[in-house]
């Protein structure tokens, strides 16, 4: 019991992916992620998954590059709690490239 | 040599006469180029209760010290004239390559007033101006007048501006077209240059386009270069075209559909710059000197026309309710043919559909049905059958039904692709605007939502004037400078101070740089307040302010007016009823003899 109660719960998640990143994963898949995962372990499951990713979204040291913008149900991460943003069942996360128009 | 060609042709078409006059010294110090100059120009030598209409109207075209200087993305004119749509002292920028022929032509631009009795083109070559005969191309759509007037000229040096039968018929959505598909699109200057019977100009020679510190140049443009290759924004402009917007702003919840009633679009990847790559796109395509080339080729039925863009895209597709990515492109080259805003045009088409569906009107078109969609913007672009009564916008229509609420516009010029009720600051800037409703004279997109050059909350107002007011100085400064606004992804400030000192010879920093820009649009401000324009007009429809979105992250949310304006007002020194303080206009020098303004 006590084991059971320690394993996360699964849970499913929506996630798309925009302009070049669709070079190297679908543009929409269904995602199973433990319950408590934050936007930083996606993006890492993610670029495990789909080694290309890593590079568009990541500068060699690491860092999220500039202008990418990761969206959790239309909000930006950045106003919510950035990387460490809790993802929730049924959730929608779009991932965008630096990108923009006019 | 500083950038400059040192010479301006004045043109009355009434009196058939031409002066070549040099270009003044202060001028270019106070104003730069471009849309400076437009501005200077028309709001010091013509009063601002001039009917836009009326021969004495004045319509420049003016480049800027980088245009044709070989320095990246430096392609631009800025055509400026008091609008005919909404009375602003408008300008209008495009790209393509007339801007480096004007300049190769021996001019850096053009001011012209008056009515030529008959159809007539102006001819610039090698510091020469002729007044010309245009009756053979006188109700030609765009690209006919170009394909005959090249044929004629037998010159491919020369490039061609002209406006389509839009513009002849006198609409107030007529955009003036150059290079047969880019557009100085907003504000319908096309009808300024119909009702002066002026079709086209041509520009052609080889005059020679030297900065100041070639030297210096050098350094810099390849400092540029390197910036905007490396900018990740630029990289998927090239990629995607504008039209990479499409799914980014439909994920942000602010994508409009059906006339701004909703924003939950059901189908935008099929609309998408993504889609575009995958199917209709032949190649990509760059203005001048452009490192960039986020300009669109793409075949549709056997033609292949350049086009469209982000905004055309939303405004035939999303906002009408349609999801037909091949007709959606031909509506946008049938706007460039015709000689057409499209924004303004697709507003309008909106508008209609919304009047329908309430039942306000028992004909016209319906969201969603694209059957007939080609037919109305012929009949738009013509002034026939129903077309007739979107001819001069959204909004003249709306009132003259009774409903202007259903006019998604500013100062009566139609909004583009953003729901301003997601966006704290570009709603400000929609709604402050000098050229009315519009969204390259601000692009607060890029912070509010691409992030850059830094993430700023979407939903926040504190804070967002003094970055709206920074936002339309730098804008107009660089509409000055004759580079493309896109640059602005990859530069800042001092980048286009360095530009701009390089290429003039007189050393300008990036505070000097932003208090031009500052110049320009009080200038443009005291001209509208003049017209009449008031605080109630820095507004947006009553839907955004009352109608919260029912959908997405922003679902719930309306546009808030206040505090945002007031402390707009204190940001840019004005009273708060809007109007520039004496103090104000003394410090950037509107007062001073020789850059009078006429009616400060
Ligand atoms: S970025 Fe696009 S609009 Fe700007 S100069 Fe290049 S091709 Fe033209």
């Amino acid at each position: 019991m006590q084991e059971d109660e320690n394993r996360a719960e699964k849970m499913k998640v929506t996630v798309k992916v925009f302009a070049t990143l669709r070079r190297f994963m679908e543009k929409e898949s269904q995602v199973t992620i433990e319950s408590g995962t934050t936007a930083g372990e996606l993006l890492l499951m993610l670029t495990k998954e789909h080694p290309g990713l890593n590079n568009e979204l990541f500068d060699e040291t690491g860092v999220l590059r500039e202008y990418v913008n990761i969206l959790k149900n239309g909000r930006n991460i950045h106003f919510l709690n950035k990387l460490e943003t809790i993802i929730e069942e049924n959730d929608l996360i779009a991932i965008f490239p630096p990108s923009g128009g006019g | 040599m500083d950038g400059y060609t040192n010479k301006i042709a004045w043109v009355d078409l009434g009196k058939g006469k031409i002066s070549i006059q040099e270009t003044d010294a202060e001028m270019k110090r106070q104003y730069i180029g471009g849309r400076g100059f437009g501005a200077h120009i028309i709001s010091s030598q013509m009063d601002p209760l001039t009917d836009p209409l009326d021969p004495e109207n004045i319509i420049t075209f003016m480049t800027g010290p980088t245009t044709g200087t070989g320095i990246p993305l430096g392609s631009r004119y800025e055509v400026c004239t008091k609008s005919p749509l909404n009375g602003t002292l408008m300008s209008a920028n495009s790209g393509g390559v007339f801007g480096w022929k004007m300049k190769k032509a021996g001019f850096d631009g053009v001011v012209i007033s008056g009515k030529a009795k008959k159809p007539t083109y102006l001819y610039l070559e090698n510091g020469n101006v002729e007044i010309r005969n245009a009756a053979d191309y006188w109700g030609k759509t765009t690209h006919e007048t170009t394909d005959a007037l090249m044929a004629d000229l037998d010159d491919p040096k020369a490039r061609v501006l002209c406006i389509g039968p839009a513009g002849e018929n006198l609409d107030l959505l007529a955009c003036v077209i150059n290079d047969r598909d880019r557009a100085a699109g907003r504000g319908g200057s096309g009808a300024v240059m119909g009702s002066k019977n002026l079709k086209a100009i041509v520009a052609t020679g080889d005059q020679q386009i030297k900065v100041a510190d070639p030297d210096r140049m050098d350094g810099v443009k390849e400092r540029i270069r390197t910036k905007i290759q490396e900018n990740g924004i630029c990289d998927a402009l090239h990629l995607y075209g504008t039209s990479v917007l499409v799914n980014i702003i439909h994920e942000n919840g602010i994508l409009p559909t059906r006339n701004f009633q909703s924003c939950d679009f059901p189908n935008p990847d099929d609309v998408s710059g993504e889609r575009m790559r995958d199917t209709i796109l032949k190649k990509e395509k760059g203005c001048y000197a452009c490192i960039v080339k986020c300009s669109r080729v793409c075949e549709v039925e056997g033609e292949t026309h350049e086009g469209p863009e982000y905004e055309g895209v939303w405004g035939f597709g999303p906002d009408l309710g349609i999801d037909d990515l091949p007709l959606i492109t031909q509506a946008n080259w049938l706007c460039n043919k015709l000689g057409l805003d499209n924004i303004g045009t697709a507003g309008s088409i909106a508008c209609a559909m919304e009047m329908r569906e309430k039942g306000y009107i028992s004909e016209g078109p319906t969201f969603g049905d694209g059957t007939g969609l080609l037919e109305l913007i012929n009949q738009i672009g013509h002034r026939e059958g129903f077309g007739a009564e979107l001819s001069d916008g959204s909004f003249r229509f709306a009132v003259k039904y009774g409903h202007p609420e259903l006019s998604m516009s500013v100062k009566m010029q139609d909004l583009p692709a953003y729901d301003p009720r997601g966006l704290q600051g570009h709603g400000l800037a929609y709604a402050t605007s000098v050229r009315g409703g519009d969204h390259v004279y601000g692009y607060l997109i890029s912070p509010e939502v691409l992030g850059s050059p830094e993430k700023l909350d979407p939903y926040e107002s504190t804070g967002k004037a003094l970055w709206v007011k920074v936002f339309q100085d730098l804008t107009a400064a660089i509409d000055a400078s004759g580079l493309c606004l896109f640059t602005s992804f990859a530069l800042n400030a001092d980048d286009y101070a360095d530009i701009m000192s390089a290429t003039t010879g007189t050393e300008i920093n990036a505070t000097e740089l932003l208090r031009v820009g500052e110049r320009i649009w009080n200038v443009q401000k005291l001209f509208n307040l003049a017209v009449g324009y008031t605080k109630d007009d820095d507004t947006l429809p009553d839907r955004f302010l009352t109608e919260p979105l029912q959908n997405g992250a922003p679902k719930g949310r309306v546009w808030e007016r206040q505090p945002m304006l007031d402390e707009y007002y204190a940001e840019r020194g004005w009273d708060n009823e809007g109007v520039p303080t004496p103090k104000k206009i003394r410090e950037l020098g509107l007062g001073e003899p020789g850059i009078m303004h006429a009616h400060t």
